[in-house]
């Protein structure tokens, strides 16, 4: 589903990303951890083209994205993002952030997309706020409706980047049980976190990445359990002692 | 006594005051002669030359925000070329338009560019136009580059295109944020128009100069212009409070 080749990424002389393979196949649940500054948020940001790569090719269902001449407006429709500061439109009330696109790109009736809105957000467990402005929502609920968002344009892939990171401790657990009942319908996931207990629940594959690599990968179980790389155990140490 | 000769002081008092009055205002019909109808040129001159400011203004705002974004990302070709022309001619526009007076301007566009147009109205609708254009260019880009950047990103990751997200998403925001901005320089502009006389246009200000000149009589013209010129900008500031009021119902938590 989404193919990997050689990808690069510097930030003028700074290498972020130093040549990653990867495939993640359809329905896969990736979760990426790996120390600050390790290439993970641009990897993720890499794979919607927030971030052009500096070279290599990126392929989702066989197409490549990359191509200068690829629909890069098309793609993102198919390919849902939330952020770890959630970026809701401020000037749109709940339901016009998650209807906006539906409406505005693929002219969807606006009935249809409240009708579409009501249900993500019942989803989320959020229909009575359907007529607040997000300034009103709590971070939980923000992520949330975000999520919601991102789920209007009926996306085949989710990429998550940090989105429980800037929540008080009280509010992560909805967010993830949202991001849970997402994964357990097939949801092909790509998550930038560090919520151990939830990526050993829902995630297929654990990515340590460090200094602009993948170092190394495998089951939860592996990486968590039975790191190899001496840095990859130092990161988790490090960790586990904050918790 | 006293009592008696202060009644009489006010009355004599109260006598100038109306011979002033009907000297300066009703006299000749000089009020609705020369400070209404230049009245009516004032506000004409800003609500055209407001327009144009905020038209080429925005555009040119766009132009440079467009630049700065997108520029280090783009490759090489003719749509770089364009953009980086285009940004070029607009910084040159802005910092040149605010480096002049506008009165300078204003003399430069009548005596000087166009020279064959006798309409002095029509060339300080231009001036002003021009003039205010660069100082809201300015406002905007400030506006613009107050919206949070994951705004646009946001916009970008559901599909929409960069021109779509600016207007759906971005331009909404920084409207908001520019708002007091945008009222002080409607206000400034209003309050500019008045040396129009300089090119011979009769505005509210030359209208009571020239009662002033007529009657001798400083006082009742030019107080008379101070205040409608202080009641006019009240209205506009009233206006924009309530318009900001009213757009900031999304911000109340």
């Amino acid at each position: 589903m989404i193919n990997v080749e050689h990808l690069k990424k510097s930030f003028g002389k700074l290498e972020v990303l130093k040549d990653i393979t990867e495939q993640i196949g359809q329905g896969e649940k990736v979760v990426i951890i790996g120390p600050s500054g390790s290439g993970k948020s641009t990897l993720l940001r890499c794979i919607n083209l927030l971030e052009r790569p500096t070279s290599g090719k990126i392929f989702i269902n066989g197409e490549e994205i990359t191509d200068p001449k690829h629909d890069v407006n098309l793609m993102r429709q198919q390919m849902g993002m939330v952020f770890q500061h959630f970026n809701l439109f401020p000037h749109y009330s709940v339901m016009d952030n998650i209807t906006l696109a539906p409406i505005k790109l693929k002219k969807m009736p606006r009935a249809e997309a409240e009708e579409l809105g009501m249900h993500l957000l019942d989803k989320v467990g959020l229909t009575d706020k359907a007529q607040e402005y997000p300034a009103r929502l709590s971070g939980g609920q923000k992520q949330r409706v975000a999520i919601a968002r991102a789920l209007a344009m009926n996306p085949s892939i989710m990429l998550f980047d940090e989105p429980t990171s800037a929540l008080d401790p009280e509010m992560v657990g909805e967010v993830l049980k949202v991001m849970a009942d997402l994964a357990a319908e097939g949801m092909t996931m790509l998550l930038v976190s560090h919520e151990m207990a939830f990526a050993r629940e829902v995630a297929d594959r654990v990515f340590f990445m460090d200094d602009g690599v993948i170092l190394e990968q495998g089951t939860p179980e592996e990486v968590f359990n039975h790191p190899q790389e001496q840095r990859t155990q130092d990161f988790l140490y490090r960790v586990k002692e904050k918790k | 006594m006293n009592h008696l000769s202060l009644g009489e002081s006010l009355t004599e008092l109260y006598l100038d005051f109306k011979a002033k009055f009907e000297l300066c205002f009703i006299d000749d019909n000089r009020f609705v002669d020369y400070m209404l109808s230049g009245l009516g040129n004032t506000l004409k001159i800003t609500f055209f030359a407001l327009i144009i400011g905020v038209v080429i203004g925005v555009i040119l705002a766009l132009i440079r925000i467009t630049y700065t974004t997108n520029a280090p990302n783009m490759r090489r070709g003719i749509g770089k070329f364009f953009l980086s022309l285009f940004n070029g001619i607009a910084k040159v526009y802005i910092t040149v338009i605010r480096g002049i007076p506008v009165v300078v301007q204003l003399m430069i566009w009548f005596f000087i560019v166009l020279v064959n147009i006798k309409d002095g109205v029509l060339i300080a609708i231009i001036a002003f136009g021009v003039n205010s254009s660069a100082y809201v260019a300015e406002i905007f880009r400030a506006g613009i580059m107050s919206v949070d950047g994951g705004q646009m990103e946001a916009g970008r990751s559901l599909g929409f295109g960069y021109i779509p997200t600016m207007r759906y998403i971005i331009l909404p925001q920084a409207f908001k944020n520019v708002l007091p901005a945008i009222c002080n320089e409607f206000i400034t502009l209003f309050k500019e128009t008045a040396v129009v006389g300089y090119i011979a246009v009769t505005d509210l200000t030359k209208g009571a100069y020239i009662i002033t000149g007529t009657t001798f009589s400083a006082f009742m013209p030019l107080i008379g212009a101070a205040l409608i010129y202080l009641v006019i900008v009240m209205i506009l500031s009233w206006l924009f409070g309530r318009l900001e009021r009213r757009l900031r119902a999304s911000d109340q938590r």
